[in-house]
């Protein structure tokens, strides 16, 4: 067991997959000679050669389809994407092709698209997005979203067994936190050897009897920071992180709110379209007895994401925001 | 009608395999020299293209310009004036401004996010650029936006977004107007040699040639894209090559000398705007600094070539050293071109980082056309 980074814990888990199963193998561009624009696949074209980390030509749709090709007679890809946000040029090779062949009862596609998502300090309009509002409403698509180096690691690997395609959304911001200046609630310690984490179990970051915070993603950060200001307020906030999306931890979200009888969703993603909307329909409709109050959701501002730094800190969700969406609800 | 081969015509040879300097006038010669192929290299002797002074001057500004815009933009970057990231056209010079200095001012330019050169060539001032990277409220996008994702509408600049490849069939519906309303206008585009990889690119250069549009492809081959070399990128002995399968004419050139763009550009802009359809021209050059401000570029890259290229195939030194040469200019003369671009550049930059943030109120607004 040992603290490491979430980049760290994403390479160990490609690497130890790749020695378990020659199955395995990842495409994408600058990832072998280069190692990736994020440095996450450093050093395994030297180990794994030029066949198993394939250098792919600029074409995300042609190296796409390929992969899920090869999926198809049982290989197990791991497809990068430089920015999550280039997967828009895959649409269909993922959404109509990928996600319903088992549905069309053509055999499973074990893939993985590890898309490297969400804002970093200015990544603008095409650097920035969060990619589940794309995939969520699609069958046949798994949705993880990590956000520790823990589940980094178990679910990617918990991915790559997977037969079914799977959206694996990373955190560029995650990628070289350091362990020790992280909350505590995320600084877990990662197991050397195998391990994986299922998928559909969301983990609880902070119990609290309130009021129930349901996040996943960059915001477990503001989470976490706006319910330890609430508790010197005498407010106990009970923060989730869903883990994954699809399938979705639909019991420890009610066992929560029931409990607590106040929701408040966070997501870095915009309210409209993000799955923030999802998530209050399914307590309205399951547990609606057990709420006190509104349900609440704080997302990022109606626009696309604005490059400067004054609109990108408007545009996204923040501590205060939650901090205030947190105070109303705990009044009511 | 005869089956053609292009190898063979001769050995078949790959570009990495021809280590000097002119290894694109070779390929030429082996690939594009096969009868019934409209692909052609273009040998242009210098003499001939040796422009009047004042063109000479205007050119020589472009470029210099283009240098110091460049390189005020890095300086601003490393004091941390940039948020995002910032790429750069070093090397690529010539290409951006020889070819975009062809178009008339009611034309429009879709440019890719290494033409800086193209940007000045039609006219987009230097403050205006300096405001977006800076993130302030007079860029273009008032802030949007960043980096070379830039437009600008007063001088028919479109803007791009990032994905690589999106702008190509964009370029050619600009073109496919401009064929409808018969108005005589051509339409230049960019794209780079990793771009061409793109499904985007096939369909757009398809689109152009069954329509006969007007529209001038350039590609900039800089021979790289990101960390990637031509080897890993297409399988073809030049992108050039291509043309002909599309059914236009296709141009192997030196994109490092500015009045062979220049040249090539403006014949193949002529044609479209007479009605004789699209135009490929591959335009090589090697890519002088990393990627962006972060690359690491001598971590992949080979630094003894990009030396020798740096030292043979500069395009700012190349130009300066035509014009003595020829005796178009004084050094004296290009020496005080330099320092009115440099001069010009940095009041552009002082001026950008007095201009104030966007609104930060107004994050949501202008989603909709009112
Ligand atoms: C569709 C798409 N995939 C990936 C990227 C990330 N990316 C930005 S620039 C670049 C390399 C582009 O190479 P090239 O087309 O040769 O242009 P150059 O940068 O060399 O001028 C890549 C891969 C992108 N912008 N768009
Ligand atoms: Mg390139």
């Amino acid at each position: 067991m040992s603290l490491i980074t979430y980049r760290e814990a994403l390479s160990a888990a490609l690497w130890e997959e790749m020695e378990r199963d020659e199955n395995v193998f990842l495409i994408g561009e600058d990832i072998g000679l280069g190692g990736g624009a994020f440095y996450v696949t450093k050093g395994f074209q030297q180990r794994f050669g030029r066949d198993r980390v394939v250098d792919a030509p600029l074409s995300e749709a042609g190296f796409t389809g390929a992969a899920i090709g090869a999926a198809l007679t049982g290989m197990r890809p791991v497809v990068e994407y430089q920015f999550a946000d280039f997967v828009t040029e895959t649409f269909k090779m993922i959404v109509d092709f990928a996600a319903g062949n088992h549905y069309r009862r053509m055999g499973p596609v074990p893939i993985v698209f590890r898309l490297p998502a969400a804002a970093l300090v200015s990544g603008g309009p095409y650097h920035s997005q969060n990619p589940e509002i794309w995939f969520f409403g699609t069958p046949g698509l798994k949705i993880a979203a990590p956000a520790t180096a823990y589940d980094a690691k178990g679910m990617l690997k918990q991915a790559i067994r997977d037969d079914n395609p799977v959206i694996f959304i990373e955190y560029k911001k995650f990628y070289s936190y350091r362990p020790e200046d992280l909350p505590a609630p995320l600084r877990i310690e990662v197991p050397e050897g195998d391990y994986t984490v299922p998928f559909g179990q969301a983990r609880t970051l902070r119990e609290g009897e309130d009021l129930t915070l349901l996040t996943f993603g960059t915001t477990v950060l503001e989470a976490l920071e706006a319910a330890q200001v609430l508790e010197s307020e005498g407010v106990s906030v009970e923060v989730i992180d869903l883990r994954t999306l699809v399938p979705l931890d639909k019991e420890a979200i009610l066992a929560s709110v029931r409990k607590t009888g106040k929701l408040l969703i966070l997501h870095e993603a915009r309210k409209r379209g993000g799955v923030g909307g999802e998530l209050a329909a399914i307590v309205a409709e399951e547990v609606f007895e057990h709420l006190d109050a509104p349900i609440r959701r704080v997302g990022a501002a109606e626009s696309p994401v604005p490059l400067s730094p004054p609109l990108e800190k408007a545009y996204l969700p923040s501590t205060a925001k939650v901090v205030e969406a947190l105070r109303e609800l705990a009044a009511f | 009608m005869r089956a053609i081969s292009y190898a063979a015509a001769s050995e078949p040879v790959r570009p990495e395999e021809l280590t000097g300097l002119d290894f694109h006038r070779d390929l030429a010669d082996r690939y594009l020299a096969i009868e019934g192929l409209e692909a052609r290299w273009i040998p242009i002797h210098r003499e001939g293209l040796r422009p009047d002074k004042e063109t000479a001057l205007r050119l020589h500004h472009l470029l210099s310009l283009t240098r110091a815009v460049e390189e005020s933009l890095d300086s601003a970057f490393r004091a941390g004036h940039i948020p995002g990231t910032a790429f750069f056209g070093r090397g690529n010079e010539a290409s951006s401004v020889g070819s975009a200095a062809c178009l008339r001012d009611e034309e429009w330019l879709v440019p890719m996010h290494r033409n800086c050169g193209a940007h000045l060539a039609k006219g987009h001032p230097p403050y205006s650029i300096m405001a977006h990277f800076f993130g302030r409220a007079d860029g273009p996008s008032q802030g949007r936006d960043g980096n070379f994702h830039v437009g600008y509408r007063p001088k028919r600049i479109t803007q791009l977004i990032s994905h690589i490849g999106t702008m190509v069939p964009i370029a050619a519906g600009v073109a496919w107007s401009a064929k409808v309303r018969r108005n005589g206008q051509a339409v230049l585009t960019h794209i780079g040699d990793g771009g061409t990889s793109t499904g985007d690119f096939h369909e757009a250069m398809n689109f152009a040639a069954v329509q006969k549009l007007p529209l001038v492809v350039v590609i900039d081959n800089n021979q790289y894209a990101y960390k990637t070399p031509p080897s890993d990128q297409y399988a073809c002995p030049t992108l050039a090559l291509r043309a002909p399968g599309y059914g236009m004419p296709g141009f192997l050139i030196d994109g490092t000398d500015v009045l062979v763009v220049r040249e090539v550009v403006s014949q193949a802009l002529d044609r479209a705007r007479r009605g004789g359809g699209p135009a490929l021209i591959e335009s090589v050059s090697m890519r002088l600094s990393g990627h962006s401000v972060y690359d690491r570029y001598a971590d992949y890259a080979d630094m003894e070539k990009l030396k020798l290229w740096e030292r043979e195939r500069d395009p700012v030194k190349r130009y300066d050293q035509f014009l003595v040469e020829y005796e178009v200019l004084t050094p004296e003369e290009i020496a005080a071109s330099h320092a009115r671009a440099r001069a010009e550049a940095e009041a552009a930059r002082d001026q950008a980082l007095k201009c104030p943030f966007p609104d930060p109120g107004k994050v949501a607004d202008g989603v909709f056309a009112e």
